[in-house]
């Protein structure tokens, strides 16, 4: 057995899994009855359908030809995923300056072949005092600007 | 049939609106100020920095409301900005938390419905102590909700309604904004009293009730005023009671529920203002005059009663003692129904 | 005839220095945040609620309605240029718009939105006139069973939409339905999917949720295309639609403004299925078929039409039944109420000048939208000359903000990191989102809706049959679904025999 279409075969594969957390934190939801259906029925149909569908995904991927999955670059993933994650644990602490540039220069890593390290700040500094001006003074949300003494 | 509520408070607006484009204007020019006098103003006592008002439901809504007009005209009487800030999520338990979780400075309050109390009761989960971390600064406003039937419907009073949901047991609907809000429960408490049977079909607001009201899908519910206005003024729903202890102003021809019905039924949609516990003595007197002080400026009522709800103002220990018997209050009904947020 | 009276009337109330003013302030302010991802009309309508109640209630409401319609119209800037879906009704948007902006034809992409737009805007304000209340009695007509068979409807078309294979959209959709059950159930109450965390109380956050997956996760599929993306970005090409290109999109635009401004008038999912399915049907119908998903003109300008027709029929239910179609409507209702007002059917002949007014400067509105955006649209195609590895930290940061501001918590952040994982894996698997997001939005809607209807009926599955809407609907759906699934059939049976 060889997976033919590797695409389908990890697709399916994902859906599983996702399939698989529905279903098992779904069980603990009541069914319900026709006339007064419960919170569980619906994620317990949906969850047996998607897990179909990745089996179907799956099992078909022996069959017919597929693409292959191209290389994952997981490096410049995580490190935008690091950046976002900077902004979120910063912004409620340090201000929207300093999480604003910590995201910008660290997202701007992802792509490091032609990362600079002035052209970032510089990036970082303008988008920040853009954000400043736009979101806190000319659309007044309430954001906090610098970090809480 | 009654009196609607459009004609008062176009006076007041127009009276008011130079001030209050320059209160707006000083309120947008404010973080500038605030930078200029920040070092001599941080001499004096509290309040000495604008306050935050949170508004723990999304804009749009009669507390949203009730909370920004608050806002104003405590930043008046307070002699400080208040910036409202909506900070929506879980039934406004999100808000509240962030609130019972902040400094008990008095420069961080929420604005609440009775949702406050009826969410400990409700929710398996609440993160905050209600009675620990969190003190009813001054409550600001009484609401009934009124009783609306569907149009279709051969019922004109409470009597009448008993007497159809006795003569139909279990053929009877009733909306409500979802389990556990004030609509349902007042409702609920309504079926333990007389005992007439009705199914509960819960939407996201009260609003979204009407059209299947409208197409006599649903037969009755307990709604907020501000909900049920539009639909009641041109009686494409019928409204046959109010449920407070005394006739409402914007339906002054209406019974109470307690009048017509059941002695004693009385379901207030009160707001309050709530601050982290153990505020400073000082800060807690001052905020609750401030407060009070503003619930008796005209423009406020006349704000207050375009959505059905009069200033009402309590000082801190009345505040506490409500907290208390309102919390049992919505308790009884949610233990008696045996109603969960899950089933 | 009454209704060139009314819009005399109408027109005699909009063309005032001051509601001019305000209307082009409303455009203006909807335009800025449209474009800007993550905050949108709603918080907008929000901040200048407190201006508003210092305004007559028309100039109010005229501002107020420019910052929603000019909202969509900025929404779809974003979409071709970025690729980042400021509504959900802007997300069938990007799969054509994007595809042009990188093959230098983001001038014309937007060109065809905007011509496209500002006809369904005024086509749409016509129709307000003529047949409002007749409309307004149909939304009236739409129950719980009405509104699930519309919703399944709707979800089939999503299938039909989807480019690659149909087993994996069918998947994404029902994926889709399955993130947006998470959060708190309205029938019972429970919270759903939460896993514990109060930040998902309220379900997933769309906005961080669509961010995530057409913001971040192309992104990063984008660096690694990097050499031929730097430069198809830099190639800009021409900033008008040639003839030939509004030549062929005239049905595309035909099409798209009447079905926009039937659903647009469904409260509920209505503008976003306008859109969706403005798409699917140019995918069917329109000749030749050439080439959409690979950045056909049509495929901008029917749902561009359909958008903003829908937008603005939207207002249809809120002004004449005070019956809220999204949560922009909810707030206006609000504003309203504050104001005396009681949006319903009297609405129309109590305040003749209100109701006509506001009707009247939406088409001005939309006058001002095209000469507001024509001659941007050379500005924004010179966004795109900023090198890429300058513009996607840019882009991650303002998706940050935008997640960040929707409910002020840093959880919906954390979210959008989650989901950009996700939707980069979708990209490197070929999983389309555009029907996830449908699903998402619908899925909640629908169980909601079915179980009320089955809770109203006490159990019994025919009401979804015996209410002709409902079954028209089904009956809809059943026929799309055999569109769909006899070339699927017939191609998998040729797969099958190629091997």
């Amino acid at each position: 057995m060889t997976i033919r279409a590797p695409k389908d075969f990890w697709s399916g594969l994902m859906f599983l899994a996702f399939a698989a957390v529905a279903l098992l934190s779904a069980r603990g939801y009541s069914l319900g009855s026709a006339g007064k259906m419960g919170p569980g029925y619906f994620p317990l149909l949906l969850g047996l359908v998607l897990a179909l569908i990745g089996a179907i995904l799956v099992a078909r991927s022996f069959v017919i030809q597929g693409e292959r999955v191209g290389r994952l670059s997981v490096l410049p993933l995580m490190v935008v995923v690091l950046g976002v994650c900077l902004f979120a644990f910063s912004i409620e602490t340090l201000g929207l300056v300093v999480a604003l540039v910590a995201v910008t220069v660290v997202s701007a890593l992802a792509s490091w072949k032609d990362f600079r390290l002035r052209e970032a700040a510089l990036l970082a500094a303008a988008l920040a005092a853009f954000a400043v001006g736009v979101f806190v003074y000319g659309l007044r949300l309430p954001l906090p600007v610098w970090p809480a003494l | 049939m009654y009196r609607g509520t459009s004609n008062p408070p176009h006076e007041w607006r127009r009276r008011r609106t130079p001030i209050a484009k320059i209160r707006y204007l000083a309120l947008l020019l404010s973080p500038l100020l605030l930078a200029f006098l920040a070092p001599s103003a941080q001499a004096q006592g509290y309040p000495n920095k604008p306050l935050k008002l949170v508004i723990p439901y999304a804009p749009g809504g009669a507390l949203d409301y009730i909370g920004r007009v608050m806002a104003q005209y405590l930043g008046e009487t307070i002699g400080q900005t208040v910036v409202a800030e909506n900070r929506p999520g879980a039934g406004g338990i999100s808000g509240t938390d962030s609130v019972a979780r902040s400094a008990p400075d008095g420069y961080t309050i929420v604005i609440m419905d009775p949702a406050i109390v009826i969410n400990p009761t409700l929710q398996p989960s609440v993160p905050y102590d209600l009675f620990k971390q969190i003190e009813a600064v001054s409550f600001i406003s009484s609401s009934p909700e009124v009783v609306v039937v569907a149009p279709q419907l051969p019922v004109k009073t409470m009597a009448e309604l008993v007497a159809y949901g006795k003569a139909n047991p279990g053929k009877m609907n009733f909306g409500s904004a979802g389990i556990g809000t004030t609509p349902h429960l007042a409702a609920e408490l309504f079926l333990q009293r007389t005992g007439v049977t009705a199914t509960h079909v819960p939407y996201k607001t009260i609003g979204q009730s009407f059209p299947d009201m409208m197409a006599g899908k649903i037969h009755f519910s307990f709604s907020s005023i501000a909900g049920a206005l539009a639909f009641t003024k041109d009686n494409r729903v019928r409204a046959i009671a109010t449920t407070g202890l005394k006739r409402s102003p914007v339906y002054p021809d209406l019974p109470t529920v307690d009048e017509a019905l059941l002695k004693g039924y009385e379901i207030d949609l009160w707001l309050g203002i709530f601050a982290p516990a153990g505020l400073p003595a000082d800060v807690r007197t001052k905020l609750n005059a401030s407060l009070n002080q503003a619930l008796t400026k005209p423009e406020l009522i006349a704000a207050f009663e375009k959505v059905g709800a009069v200033p009402r103002g309590t000082d801190p220990a009345q505040s506490a003692a409500l907290l208390k018997s309102e919390f049992d209050k919505w308790k009884k009904i949610i233990v008696d129904g045996n109603i969960k947020a899950e089933n | 005839m009454d209704a060139l009276a009314n819009l005399a009337l109408g027109f005699g109330v909009a063309l005032t220095l001051q509601n001019i003013a305000y209307c082009f302030i409303g455009v203006f302010l909807g335009t800025v945040v449209g474009v800007l991802p993550g905050i949108g009309p709603v918080t907008t309508v929000a901040m200048l609620l407190p201006i508003s109640f210092t305004l007559s209630p028309v100039s109010a409401m005229i501002m107020l309605a420019g910052i929603y319609y000019g909202a969509q119209y900025g929404g779809s800037t974003t979409a071709i240029l970025v690729n980042i879906p400021g509504e959900a009704s802007s997300v069938v948007t990007t799969i054509d718009g994007h595809q042009m902006a990188r093959q230098g034809r983001a001038g014309p992409a937007l060109g065809i939105a905007a011509i496209g737009s500002f006809f369904a805007g005024c086509a749409a304000t016509l129709l307000i006139c003529v047949a409002a209340p007749p409309l307004a009695a149909i939304a009236l007509e739409f129950g719980p069973a009405e509104y699930f068979s519309l919703m399944v409807c709707g979800l089939i078309a999503a299938v039909v939409l989807a480019r690659g294979s149909v087993v994996k959209a069918i998947g994404m959709v029902v994926l889709g339905l399955l993130l947006g059950l998470a959060g708190t159930d309205v029938n019972s109450g429970i919270r759903r999917f939460t896993f514990g965390y109060t930040g998902l109380a309220d379900g997933i956050e769309f906005v961080a949720l669509s961010m995530a997956i057409y913001g971040i996760g192309e992104i990063v599929y984008n660096l690694e295309q990097k050499a031929a993306q730097a430069d198809v970005m830099s190639r800009i090409g021409r900033v008008w639609p040639a003839w030939e290109d509004i030549r062929i999109c005239i049905p595309s635009i035909l099409r798209g403004t009447v079905l926009g401004s039937l659903l647009g008038v469904l409260p509920g999912g209505g503008a976003l299925l306008a859109a969706f399915g403005a798409y699917t049907l140019e995918k069917k119908v329109a000749k030749p078929p050439r080439n959409f998903g690979n950045g056909d003109i049509r495929g901008v300008a029917a749902p561009e039409s359909a958008n903003n027709a829908g937008a603005q029929t939207s207002f249809i239910p809120m002004l004449t039944l005070g019956i809220p179609s999204n949560p922009t409507m909810a707030m206006m209702i609000g504003a309203l109420m504050i104001h005396g007002i009681s949006p319903g059917p009297r609405v129309m002949t109590e305040r003749p000048e209100l109701f006509w007014g506001l009707v009247a400067s939406m088409w001005v509105g939309n006058l001002m939208l095209v000469i507001l955006n024509l001659p941007l649209v050379g500005m924004w195609v010179k966004l795109l000359r900023i090198p890429y590895r300058m513009l996607f930290p840019a882009i991650i940061g303002f998706c940050c903000v935008g997640a960040f501001t929707v409910n002020s918590n840093m959880f919906d952040v954390l979210v959008m990191a989650f989901f950009a994982v996700f939707g980069y894996l979708c990209l490197k698997l070929e999983c389309e989102p555009a029907p996830l997001i449908l699903g998402f939005v619908l899925g909640p809607l629908m169980e909601e809706n079915m179980r009320r209807a089955l809770l109203i009926s006490r159990g019994d599955p025919r009401v979804f049959v015996e209410e002709p809407i409902s079954l028209a609907f089904l009956i809809a759906a059943v026929g799309l679904l055999l569109v769909v699934a006899a070339p699927a059939i017939r191609m998998k049976r040729e797969e099958v025999l190629k091997e």
